[in-house]
């Protein structure tokens, strides 16, 4: 009689084994072809990306809370210099501007799953983002400085100074891409602020932002004022990203012209101090 | 300033608590039906949910995270479920299959002999389940259970990898005005939630101390 019940749940076993392996099998062939279809809808979805946008009514524009370019006003709004020109993108369009704070890290995931419809957020134009997005042309130049507390900055001036320092840089941006190439370690962070955070706490020694935030962040009268910036390592432009072959992209080529022909784009970087690295169209 | 901090990082509490307090609600009950199913006299039913607290608690809770938001986008070009639903639902299944094995651990550890008395007495096994065993395996879980819900409330800091803003969110995000504090600030409220769980969980252990 054991013996009997050994042999069933034996058998039982095995024959669950193989329905899940050919379950396996199944959905691995389901997965495919659904795969194939999402493939196919994503290319017939990125003709329609814009009438998917204007359908669904909103632009949802994935952004990080980054003065001068996007940041709250005193009632909770967001403003700035990428903020007031989505919203007159979303306007050109003729949709809403919807505002959600994403974590960076997964920018490109956010866009690709149609989390949000769009990356605008002072973000550097990389072979990171080139590869995995569809980017627009450049609006912003921009470049990556080492900022470094103000009684020491005059010890650092160029690059070969440089080597001694520890170093904290955010994680994957173009500040680290930077010092990859100049060979020079450092602490990955999670976000630029928390970069700038290590420094003013003693953690590091250095650390390496964008031009444009650090002219807005560090210094005399802003947060950080014992701070401030030396060398700057390269120069690089800002994009706004959309999904891959999105038709967004082309209407946003055209709207940026046009705005900047109308002068929108001037007044509004005027407006937030950035007016010195607009690209002229 | 510590006011308005103090009202922004309890909007994240908010958050927290929600998210908390779900997660309980419905991973409680799921625990059981997984442990019950652990200890099933069906050899492939045991296997399959082994097989599945095996894979739950041996993946990092953030990567589930991460495979219930965007795991739909990515593979199948699925609309996503809402931020706080994935947080919610991977949540959910994490805590469900951790508790399924405290429970495990309170039924086996009920005498045999109650059974046997059981049965004796002509009860049936379900009878025997919940008039007999329960109320005693409920006493025995407590101390390993609040250990799970203090875990919990501090495993929600997880959720901001998919842009829910729960507490730590807030407080980070006053470094980008140059706030360092508020971070560190919220600290006092994790401590605050949990003391008041000890408290509760001490006074639940004091009530339920009748059988010995």
């Amino acid at each position: 009689m054991r013996k009997l019940k050994k042999a069933v749940s034996l058998i039982l076993t095995v024959a669950m084994t193989l329905s899940f392996a050919a379950c396996g099998g199944s959905s691995s062939t389901v997965a495919s072809s659904s795969a194939a279809s999402a493939s196919a809808s994503a290319s017939a979805a990125a003709d329609s990306d814009m009438s998917y946008v204007q359908d669904k009514g909103t632009l949802v524009v994935g952004m990080t809370d980054f003065a001068p370019m996007d940041y709250r006003d005193e009632n909770g709004e967001w403003i700035g210099f990428d903020a007031d020109m989505a919203k007159a993108f979303a306007e050109y369009l003729g949709v809403e501007a919807e505002f959600l704070e994403i974590n960076w890290d997964n920018k490109l995931m956010e866009l690709d799953t149609k989390g949000v419809d769009v990356i605008w957020n002072g973000m550097t134009i990389t072979d990171e983002v080139t590869n995995g997005a569809s980017v627009s042309e450049p609006y912003c130049n921009n470049g990556q400085v080492v900022v470094v507390p103000a009684d020491k900055a005059a010890d650092y001036t160029d690059t070969e100074s440089l080597s001694g320092l520890t170093f904290a840089v955010e994680n994957g941006s173009a500040g680290a891409e930077q010092l990859d190439e100049l060979g020079i370690p450092y602490v990955a962070k999670t976000t630029q602020a928390d970069a700038l955070m290590e420094v003013a706490s003693g953690a590091s020694d250095a650390c390496v932002i964008d031009l444009l935030m650090a002219g807005a962040m560090i210094g005399e009268g802003t947060s950080y004022p014992d701070l401030t910036y030396t060398v700057q390592l390269n120069s690089e432009e800002y994009g706004v990203a959309f999904r891959k072959g999105s038709d967004l992209t082309d209407a946003f080529n055209t709207f940026w012209k046009e705005a900047y022909d109308e002068g929108t784009v001037m007044e509004t970087a005027t407006t937030y101090g950035v007016q010195e690295s607009v690209i002229e169209k | 300033m510590l006011l308005s901090v103090t009202l922004t990082l309890l909007e994240g509490l908010g958050t927290t608590l929600q998210l908390f307090a779900l997660t309980l609600l419905l991973a409680l009950p799921l625990g059981l039906v997984i442990a019950l199913g652990a200890m099933s006299r069906l050899t492939p039913l045991r296997w399959f949910v082994s097989m599945v607290v095996w894979v739950v608690r041996g993946t990092p809770l953030m990567i589930q995270i991460l495979i219930i938001f965007y795991g739909p986008g990515l593979l199948f070009d699925l609309p996503l479920l809402p931020r706080f639903g994935a947080a919610l639902l991977s949540f959910i299944i994490n805590y469900a299959c951790y508790f399924s094995e405290i429970y495990r651990g309170g039924i086996q550890s009920i005498p045999k002999g109650q059974y046997e008395a059981g049965e004796v007495l002509g009860m049936t096994r379900s009878q025997i389940f919940f008039k007999v065993t329960l109320i005693q395996v409920i006493k025995r879980i407590v101390p390993p259970m609040g250990n799970e819900f203090i875990t919990l409330v501090k495993d929600t800091a997880l959720v901001r990898v998919i842009s829910v803003y729960e507490i730590i969110w807030m407080g980070e995000s006053y470094i980008k005005k140059g706030m360092i504090w508020p971070l560190f600030y919220t600290a006092v409220f994790y401590l605050v939630v949990n003391g008041i769980l000890t408290l509760l969980f001490r006074w639940a252990e004091k009530k339920l101390d009748y059988f010995r």
